[in-house]
């Protein structure tokens, strides 16, 4: 019972680190059409920049510090790359950013080596905020948890409750329009860019603390973003919600079953058998715990193929 | 064949709360030229997204020569003998024209996953093109990228692209937009020409055409079919005189 | 530029075109006598490299689906390859020429099956779904120890076949060759089959192709499965070079240079790919011992490619070749020497910066940095240079903010140039 609490919360908490990333992704993609190759790169430099800023400006200051200069270059990236692939089309700028995010990623190499870096939770952080039977739980964890749930109501409230939010909205749904009223459209694309990759770089700066900060973060990250928009639906803000929950909570709950297809088929008396073909059967699903949302994304296409929330385009 | 080619029962459509087309019934004869007018909005491209398959009916039935099509993907309903042209022009633009003519011309052939011959040497796929191609009067701009003609030409090749598949019901959506008046008396001696033994059924704003072409006519306001009747019906009919052509004589 | 325009520019390069492609064919052949050991290896690796970027290049610049995860298919078809030569020794039906084929067809069911899920979606959701599906199978494919071998892989060796022992690298290299030079034909050829037609039509405006009747579906499948087979053949050459299928093939680098190098090479051409790849591979071996920071070079040249010369290499001769004919070579030449110098500068002051960058952040490096103590000199092109120093600082800076605007103003001077005969070249 207590392991089923842990990994309910470590799976919601994963979920919603998840949901960090992929809600700034979301929301570019809504607005821009372009999808951001380098947006799993932002979270990357995020835990770079907080690692490389803490021995001077102490944790919270590199919590604070490291998203404004991700939200920078994020700036950057939009005003001096983007606008100028723009006439080419969804697709040139898909593939610009994958050249940035690939740059980044050996630039990352260069300057800190390629392999993990001390990037640690400083001790005033790291003490149980609770036991669960005989478990301690992280205060840490619980700390991710809340950034990302304070992030994203605020998120919300700023969209639906400010008038920079209306602005942000019309310029999503419609950027002619908007701009012909008057709004400074290209503003605001800079800016939502910039909000977007500052988001991308808290998530990177609070969680490369706790897990491992290394140049392979970006893809190992990216890929799992990709995989909640597809099974979501890109543009849906619920839809990236919900997918991030649930491959978060389907990946914790997976690592904590040592079981495998050989003792599903021992309840129908196949057990021998199985074990004796080997391979793919006798693969416990802790050890598939990291290929499992790929599953559940290829379900989803064959079942739903616009995602559990998205449009039928 | 006897019974009408096209039947629309009961036909809606809603997005959301918003109902576009609200209960349309409608018979096409076989054979006949039917022109559908009505108020910008009123829903007519709507209901040729229906009839083609590019939209499902939220309620109500399609047959084609008897048989529901509702629903069916778009390429299913093309190959039973019905297809449309676009409104916003649809084409190939980085390919020749004569390239984007035997896209449409290959279907028919039913050479589509073929991989082992040179589409060159396939008996009748160019002669077909070809053909097609001087019937619309693009046989000149033959090597020329679709993308680059001007805009009219990219009408005409709109229209040859839907005569290139073979069909029994053609849905036309206002073809003629943008045409100078010479080109619009070719096109419609085109249309003419090519719907003989076919079926049409022709969006259009130009009353002078509606009025040339059609051997009937349908009405649509607000989702509705208010009237259908040959042209002399409707010309005097005084409730599309009021909603349509009243609003006409009126601005 | 209209087709017509093109059209006679591409006349005009034909016959040139002709006798470059057949004696590029006679050097092919005679490379075995002219090249070390070492060297013949590069070449066989920069054909394996063509070939693979080619058949990425059926299914993205044709065919307008952008894969991220085509390593997939090639390593497929590596380990399919490594399986049969030990399965079947050479002997039977398969003797050691013709194992690739294994790869091939290995890549074709494997790309089926995930091509089917792949394109349900398109443009932006299929390069991710591509992407994922090749993650999918890197991240099981060490678990799967039985086919994939553990982290030193599945070995296996060549066994002569048809007189030919197959041990040297002449034999190897004609045998890669032939495949390349066929493989290559037949994706030309099929690029004048209706289905090679309808590939570019998915690309150009697939929605329409639904309103014409075609099953829009089942056609990309197809298109999917034809690139995926020839992506496997790839890996199966390389399964019989190197007798190895290790899982690290199914890791994003292979991913991302075949799509790196098939735009830098230029996707508008049918060999574009190809160029681009055996290029970058061809610099990748040769500078792997001088620098560490190729794979940042690439990333660089690819940004630039895809910022400022959309066509890539090969479309380069094509636009030159136009613009000879509008402005005529006198007056280009000199703006084509500024942009070459322009070229340097910023090559020069790129390349300096970065390896000096490199050489002060190594390990190596930091751990000979005393506090207090100046630090030591980098050793640079056969110079010293000291990391305090102004004049080592200045050197990159000067290279970059020369070439910089040198090469801001060759391309105005060229956009001019080609602006001010529009009006004469323009159809009546």
């Amino acid at each position: 019972m207590d392991q089923f609490v842990v990994s309910l919360l470590n799976g919601c908490i994963y979920g919603l680190l998840l949901f960090m990333v992929s809600a700034g992704l979301t929301l570019i993609f809504g607005m821009m059409g372009v999808l951001n190759f380098a947006h799993a790169s932002f979270y990357m430099l995020g835990a770079y920049f907080a690692f490389t800023l803490q021995p001077y400006t102490g944790f919270m200051g590199a919590l604070l510090l490291a998203p404004v200069l991700v939200g920078v270059l994020g700036v950057v990236v939009e005003r001096f790359f983007l606008r100028r692939v723009h006439q080419h089309g969804h697709a040139h700028e898909l593939l610009l950013t994958f050249g940035l995010s690939f740059i980044i990623g050996e630039l990352v190499k260069l300057f800190y080596g390629n392999y993990p870096v001390e990037y640690r939770v400083p001790a005033s952080l790291d003490f149980a905020a609770f036991r669960i039977g005989e478990l301690n739980y992280p205060f840490y964890r619980m700390l991710m948890g809340g950034v990302a749930i304070a992030m994203f109501v605020m998120i919300f409230l700023l969209l639906t409750r400010t008038r920079v939010g209306i602005v942000v909205r019309s310029a999503i749904y419609r950027p002619r329009m908007a701009e012909a009223l008057g709004h400074n459209v290209p503003l605001v694309f800079m800016g939502v860019f910039g909000a977007g990759a500052a988001l991308a770089g808290l998530a990177g700066a609070v969680a490369g603390a706790f897990y491992t900060t290394n140049p392979n973060m970006a893809l190992e990250l990216g890929v799992m973003v990709f995989v909640v928009v597809v099974v979501g639906g890109l543009g849906s803000l619920e839809g990236a919600m919900l997918s991030s929950l649930l491959i978060g909570l389907v990946t914790s709950f997976a690592v904590g079953i040592d079981r495998s297809l050989v003792d599903l088929l021992a309840l129908v008396g196949l057990g021998g058998w199985a074990q004796g073909v080997g391979g793919l059967f006798t693969l416990k699903l802790s050890s598939l715990a990291a290929t499992l949302p790929f599953a559940l994304m290829l379900l989803v296409l064959l079942l739903r193929p616009s995602g559990l929330m998205g449009d039928k385009t | 064949m006897t019974g009408p080619i096209l039947q629309l029962q009961g036909l809606r459509k809603s997005f959301g709360p918003t109902e576009i087309i609200c209960g349309v019934d409608l018979d096409i004869v076989p054979g006949e030229r039917h022109a559908l007018i009505g108020p910008n909005g009123a829903g007519k491209s709507t209901l040729f997204h229906l009839i083609s398959g590019n939209l499902a009916p939220t309620a109500g039935r399609i047959l084609f020569q008897g048989q529901p099509i509702g629903g069916l993907s778009p390429a299913l309903i093309n190959r039973r003998g019905l297809a449309r042209s676009f409104q916003v022009t649809n084409i190939f633009p980085k390919l020749t024209v004569f390239e984007n003519l035997r896209l449409a011309v290959m279907q028919r052939h039913g050479v589509q996953a073929m991989f082992w011959r040179r589409v060159d040497r396939l008996p009748g796929v160019r002669e077909q093109t070809e053909a097609l191609l001087a019937q619309v009067r693009l046989a000149a701009r033959h090597d020329a990228l679709a993308g680059e003609l001007s805009y009219s030409e990219q009408r005409s090749l709109e229209i040859a692209m839907t005569l290139a598949c073979d069909p029994q019901l053609i849905l036309l959506d206002e073809p003629m937009a943008g045409m100078s008046h010479e080109e619009i008396d070719h096109t419609v001696a085109l249309i003419r020409e090519v719907t003989q033994g076919r079926t049409l059924v022709i969006v259009e704003h130009d009353m002078a055409v509606v009025f040339a072409l059609a051997d009937r006519i349908s009405v649509l306001v607000y989702g509705q079919v208010i009237a259908t009747g040959t042209p002399d019906a409707i010309r005097n009919h005084a409730g599309v005189r009021e909603a349509y052509l009243g609003e006409e004589a009126g601005s | 530029m209209t087709r017509g325009l093109g059209g006679a520019a591409a006349r005009g390069i034909a016959l040139p075109g002709l006798v470059a492609a057949l004696a590029g064919l006679a050097l092919l052949l005679a490379l075995p006598v002219l090249l070390s050991a070492s060297l013949l290896n590069a070449a066989i690796q920069m054909l394996i490299a063509a070939l693979f970027a080619c058949a990425f290049n059926l299914l993205c610049g044709q065919g307008g689906m952008l894969s991220f995860g085509h390593s997939a298919y090639f390593g497929v078809g590596v380990f399919a390859t490594v399986h049969a030569m030990n399965a079947l020794a050479g002997q039977g039906l398969l003797p050691t020429p013709l194992l690739p084929v294994v790869g091939a067809l290995a890549g074709m069911v494997f790309g089926a099956i995930a091509g089917w899920f792949a394109t349900q979606r398109t443009g932006t959701y299929f390069a991710m779904i591509t992407l994922a599906l090749a993650e999918l199978v890197h991240a099981l494919a060490p678990h799967i120890k039985g086919v994939f071998g553990g982290e030193s892989g599945v070995s296996a060796m060549r066994m002569p076949a048809w007189g030919f022992s197959f041990g040297e690298g002449r034999h190897l290299y004609y045998m890669t060759l032939f495949w390349v030079l066929l493989a290559l034909l037949l994706l030309y050829g099929y690029t004048r089959t209706p289905l090679g037609r309808l590939t570019l039509g998915l690309r150009e405006n697939s929605h329409r192709l639904r309103f014409l009747g075609y099953n829009t579906h089942l056609l990309a499948v197809l298109v999917f499965t034809v690139s995926s087979m020839f992506s496997g053949l790839a890996g199966g050459l390389q399964a019989v070079n190197n007798e190895l299928g290790n899982y690290v093939v199914f890791d994003a680098n292979l991913s991302s240079s075949v799509v790196l190098n098939s735009y830098i090479g230029g996707v508008n051409m049918f060999l574009g790919p190809a160029l681009g790849a055996a290029l970058m591979t061809f610099f990748g071996l040769a500078v792997s011992d001088l620098t560490r920071s190729w794979l940042l070079y690439q990333g660089i040249l690819f940004v630039v490619v895809m910022l400022f010369m959309p066509t890539g290499l090969a479309g380069l001769a094509q636009t030159w070749a136009l613009a000879r004919r509008r402005c005529g070579a006198q007056r280009l030449l000199p703006l084509v020497g500024a942009w070459l110098v322009a070229l340097a500068l910023l090559s020069l002051g790129t390349v300096f910066a970065i390896e000096l960058l490199q050489q002060l952040f190594s390990t190596d490096y930091r751990a000979g940095v005393q506090a207090g103590a100046p630090w030591p000199a980098v050793r640079q092109f056969g110079r010293s240079w000291a990391p305090g120093a102004v004049t080592t600082w200045l050197v990159p800076l000067v290279l970059l903010a020369t070439g910089t605007p040198l090469a801001r103003w060759a391309g105005q001077r060229w956009a001019a140039a080609l602006d001010a005969d529009q009006g004469q070249d323009a159809p009546r």
